[in-house]
């Protein structure tokens, strides 16, 4: 198995060695460098770290913040929070489901461009409903609003 | 040692003793599933419940985790625990509607499956056994849990072929639903793998694992006893010559 | 005289006075998460271009959110010797007109609220502008654990201090052994603020007596209630009130270990942590010798990875160790037996934000406020279908009402009020018929709900109850850790059922089967998360049983809700023909000419709502 990045992962590695770190926190700074968890950086920590690859894997898909497939280039949430949940924050989700081309409500587009995600709760409740793209948080947002903000965020990526 | 009352009538076992053992030792029969007594219980199937008091207060607690208190008053087949029984078992038909272990216990409950619920076609209940076993008792934790709530179920690392599954079979053997496939096939014979693929013998092959192991033959009798993965981890754990499992241990002796 | 920890403080009291009050004008944005959503930093930016352009002397800097959510961005102006003057909803030309004001020595126009850091020094400024006792939305409250919330720079430990941080911890260390902390913390009678509202100082005294070499206290900032941001505002705003109490906590009990536990989707929350501490650690706060004290204590934080389940204490204790979070069986409980198996306290982030203020004024003062069994104030986040929505900090056993209407400003348009549910996930809805009960632990239990972590949903008319229910049980399905079978299998038994109830397969029968459902699982789940669960459908159940009537018996949701029971429609009286709606439409089911009333094709209508959504005038109906 080919090691993507050898560099960055034996940094990673050894910082877990030097700060006595979790399994999550490992998992988070691999999640950190690559945007996801590649099954060959796990492979590898497994054998350097002595962790059972199945103990790994529990743990990786126990939480939901992990991915174990390639994000697109933008991520895009739709908070289901309660507050966001009854300003209509289903059928916003339905909307940018169609517009992306994700059946399942998760996962990521055709294109490569964008990833969609279930986000529980982002605390702005003041501004329901609201779609977070990558680090950006946009409030009051409605479908026709969020399809313009979609197309915007690929013409910025071209 | 510990004295406690479980059902009126008093029992003593040793500090550290569960109310399941406790209960066992004077014939009380409580229903299990997820429990196995060489394993770290984990009170998850909830089957073993029972009422214990605790400052007035009645709790409901599985009763293979909680350990034995002096004085502890347990009732295990109230109203209450009889229900809740009867209602796990409905719920478990329902998500192994094909386990016979699940179906004898709701023939000895009186439970019947309940229609409105949508079976599902699947025989792991999620109790650890298997995962427990790995780890605990082979020392090899080469299978455990993938996700969580109704879609955990116990797999190989990545759906993919457990690398580190020595096929010793103790998984299948403590499997309470049957729901390990192992296989062993003989020499000159055929199986399908878990990818519809031929497998020729003599191998095991367990297919939730995807795993597929040539089985060892003894040079002498001819006959497949183990995976020869499984022998070579036995020599190297008990510093054996190489050679060692080359006669089974009928020929040896 | 004062002892050794309160000198260590006054040079940081000093530097924070300076900082707070300074001689020259001085602009705080509210940079909390919810100001940066609704942008704070582009005005934040503006006034730092605009007072360098102008050449003014004028100090910058970011603020907590002072719980006016439905105002952001909010600015607050302080000029030296005067009140404080708060704006909201403000834009990049306001801040122009802000700065211009003041340039000319003149008060800005527009102000909110007026509020005094030193009512013997701060003059009034406006006449028409409310301050904190006659503002609407602060009259009722009693900010206590929000104190310092909007208020200093969360980033700045000395003002902090200026405001009497670390004086709760300074009396603690110098002026009371640790029982004598436990026993004030016991008679103030404040209960654990996360939602199960057990007695603080009753966790305390187990812990205390627990035999352990380490001892732990672990804040639980995994503040996973949709809707609920109470946390995460202390933790942006006031994040050393925190690390006082943690202090406070460890020194109660003898813990040497602190760690904060906050869930990943809180980026900034963390991050103004990491700062805290990192300033606590530099001045002698944290370390080896807790304000030249024999007491040591550090503190670490500790990440969530998305699983709302990591919020009950035991599966908590799992994370932090690396595992999966799932719930152990108690006992053993986590103040005898928790992290790495040694006793811990666990204490929700307001929890530990209330006890500074509570040791340093004492129990007599903190019971002052509150009802018999429940003192004290509680923070309480007002979202949903509510004008004002926002956080808010009242005293226990003010109304429901009282907060929904006076606070909140009652419902947007010319909606009805249904209900208001508390307790996230765990917690039920509370009819009208019942919201002049007092909000108190007991009283919202007997409703069949919960105080929870303190999210209050305002539901109108146009919110359907049995979605609610179905929403909730969606959501713990989701966040079920699978171990125990009442719960994996039973929660999802039921969200099949509301499910088939919401989209016009329900049974009359499965009322029953749903409670019967609810009770196993309210009796047999291993933790928390299932024995709950249950809650928001026995409670929608209870007081709203005929919705659940005409989803099941007449195939429909009154509340026009439920995609498979509604069917879109334009009031032809009152369309204007914008043709908004046509233009919205993914699936081209609407027609209609300019200036004439629209319609809808129904075969082709996929009920996806965008017309309902973009209609100025209300036109669609469902």
């Amino acid at each position: 198995m080919k090691l993507p990045r050898k560099n960055k992962v034996k940094q990673i590695v050894q910082k877990h060695k030097e700060e006595k770190g979790t399994l999550i926190t490992l998992l988070q700074d691999i999640q950190s460098e690559f945007g996801y968890l590649p099954k060959e950086v796990l492979s590898h920590a497994s054998e350097e770290l002595e962790i059972p690859l199945s103990k790994i894997f529990a743990v990786a898909s126990f939480y939901h913040s992990f991915s174990l497939d390639p994000q697109g280039k933008n991520t895009v949430s739709v908070c289901t929070g309660t507050a966001c949940h009854v300003k209509n924050a289903d059928n916003l989700t339905q909307s940018v489901s169609r517009e992306l081309g994700i059946e399942a409500g998760e996962g990521t587009s055709a294109d490569g461009e964008f990833t969609l995600k279930k986000v529980r709760c982002l605390g702005c409740c003041s501004m329901a409903p609201v779609v977070k793209i990558n680090d950006d948080i946009h409030g009051g947002m409605t479908q026709v609003k969020t399809g313009n903000l979609l197309q915007q965020y690929r013409k910025d990526n071209k | 040692m510990v004295t406690l009352k479980i059902d009126e009538v008093q029992v003593q076992v040793p500090e550290g003793a569960t109310l399941l053992q406790a209960a066992q030792k004077i014939g009380v029969w409580i229903p299990t599933l997820c429990h196995h007594d060489s394993l770290t219980p984990t009170g998850g199937c909830r089957l073993c419940v029972v009422e214990i008091n605790r400052g007035g207060v009645s709790h409901v607690v599985s009763s293979c985790v909680y350990k034995a208190e002096e004085g502890l008053t347990v009732l295990t087949a109230t109203e209450k625990i009889r229900g809740i029984r009867a209602c796990i078992i409905e719920l478990l038909l329902s998500e192994a509607p094909e386990a016979k272990v699940i179906q004898d216990l709701a023939r000895d409950l009186g439970v019947k499956p309940v229609k409105r619920f949508a079976p599902r076609n699947e025989l792991c209940i999620a109790c650890g056994r298997c995962v427990r076993a790995c780890s605990e008792l082979v020392g090899m934790s080469a299978i455990g849990f993938a996700n969580r709530g109704y879609e955990k179920l116990a797999v190989s690392p990545f759906y993919e072929k457990a690398e580190d599954c020595i096929g010793c079979g103790t998984c299948a053997e403590i499997c309470p639903t049957g729901a390990i496939k192992l296989i062993d096939i003989e020499e000159g014979e055929t199986a399908v793998a878990h990818d519809g693929t031929k497998v020729q013998g003599p191998a095991r092959i367990i297919q939730n694992w995807k795993v597929n192991l040539k089985l060892k033959t003894c040079k002498e009798c001819g006959e497949t006893f183990a995976p020869e993965n499984q022998l070579a981890y036995f020599s190297k754990e008990a510093g054996l010559s190489k050679d060692f499992y080359d006669i089974c241990r009928h020929c040896r002796t | 005289m004062k002892g050794k920890p309160f000198t260590h403080l006054e040079k940081l009291e000093k530097s924070g006075q300076a900082s707070l009050l300074p001689e020259r004008i001085k602009i705080s944005v509210g940079f909390a998460s919810c100001g940066l959503a609704a942008g704070a930093q582009t005005v934040l930016d503006a006034f730092i271009k605009g007072i360098k352009k102008r050449k003014m002397d004028v100090q910058v800097q970011k603020a907590g959110c002072n719980g006016m959510c439905h105002q952001e961005p909010l600015v607050d102006v302080w000029i030296p010797g005067k009140v404080r003057l708060t704006y909201g909803k403000v834009t990049h030309d306001e801040v122009q007109a802000i700065l211009a004001a003041i340039k000319l020595d003149t008060i800005p126009e527009g102000a909110l609220l007026q509020t005094s850091l030193d009512p013997s020094a701060d003059e009034p400024c406006c006449e028409n502008v409310p301050d904190s006792k006659s503002h609407a939305f602060y009259c009722k409250q009693h900010r206590v654990a929000l104190r310092n919330c909007g208020i200093i720079d969360p980033e700045n430990i000395d003002e902090y201090v200026a405001l009497g941080g670390y004086e709760g911890l300074a009396t603690a260390l110098s002026e009371k052994t640790s029982m004598q902390v436990i026993n004030e913390v016991k008679k103030a009678g404040l209960r654990g603020r996360g939602g199960g509202g057990f007695s603080t100082g009753l966790k305390w005294k187990t812990c205390r007596k627990a035999r352990g070499k380490q001892k732990y206290i672990i804040c639980n900032a995994d503040e996973g209630d949709p809707g609920a941001y109470m946390d995460r505002s202390i933790l942006e705003g006031d994040p050393h009130a925190v690390i006082e109490g943690m202090l406070i906590a460890g020194y109660a009990v003898g813990a040497s270990q602190g760690v904060i536990y906050v869930r990943d989707e809180y980026p900034l929350a963390i991050q103004r942590l990491e700062i805290a501490i990192e300033k606590a650690r530099e001045n002698g706060i944290i370390g080896d010798s807790v304000l030249k004290s024999d007491f040591s204590f550090d503190i670490r934080i500790s990440r969530g990875a998305g699983a709302f389940v990591c919020g009950e204490e035991t599966a908590l204790i799992q994370s932090v160790e690396g595992e999966c979070g799932e719930p152990q069986q108690r006992p053993p409980y986590p103040a005898v037996q928790g992290l790495y198996g040694c006793p811990t306290i666990i204490n929700n982030v307001e929890t530990l934000a209330n006890v500074p203020a509570l040791v340093k004024n004492g129990a007599k003062l903190f019971s002052a406020v509150g009802t018999e069994t429940s003192k004290g104030t509680k923070v309480f986040s007002l979202v949903g279908k509510v004008n004002n929505v926002g956080l808010v900090e009242v005293p226990m056993g003010i109304s429901l009402r009282e907060i929904i209407f006076d606070i909140g400003g009652g419902i947007p348009g010319d909606k009805a009020f249904k209900a208001v549910q508390t307790g996230g996930p765990s917690g039920g809805c509370i009819p009208e018929s019942l919201i002049d009960m007092p909000v108190d632990y007991d009283k919202l239990a007997e409703t069949g709900s919960i105080m929870g972590s303190g999210g209050l949903i305002v539901m109108d008319e146009k919110t359907c109850m049995v979605d609610v229910a179905l929403y909730f049980l969606r959501f713990l399905e989701d966040e079920s850790c699978g171990k125990c079978t009442p719960c994996r299998v039973g929660v999802r038994r039921m969200r099949e059922i509301l499910e088939d109830i919401c989209e016009g397969r329900g049974t009359i029968k499965d009322l029953a089967l749903l409670e019967k459902l609810a009770g196993t699982i309210k009796d047999s789940a291993l933790c928390g998360l299932g024995r709950t669960a249950p809650n928001p459908v026995l409670s929608t159940l209870k007081y709203f049983k005929d919705e659940y009537l005409a989803h099941i018996k007449d195939k429909k949701c009154p509340a026009g809700v439920c995609r498979e029971l509604v069917k879109y429609s334009i009031d032809k009286k009152a369309c204007i023909g914008c043709g908004a709606c046509l233009k919205a439409c993914p699936s081209a089911a609407v027609s209609g000419e300019k200036k004439k009333a629209h319609k809808i094709n129904l075969k082709k209508c996929i009920k996806c709502g965008a017309c309902s959504e973009i209609c100025p005038v209300g036109a669609v109906l469902t």
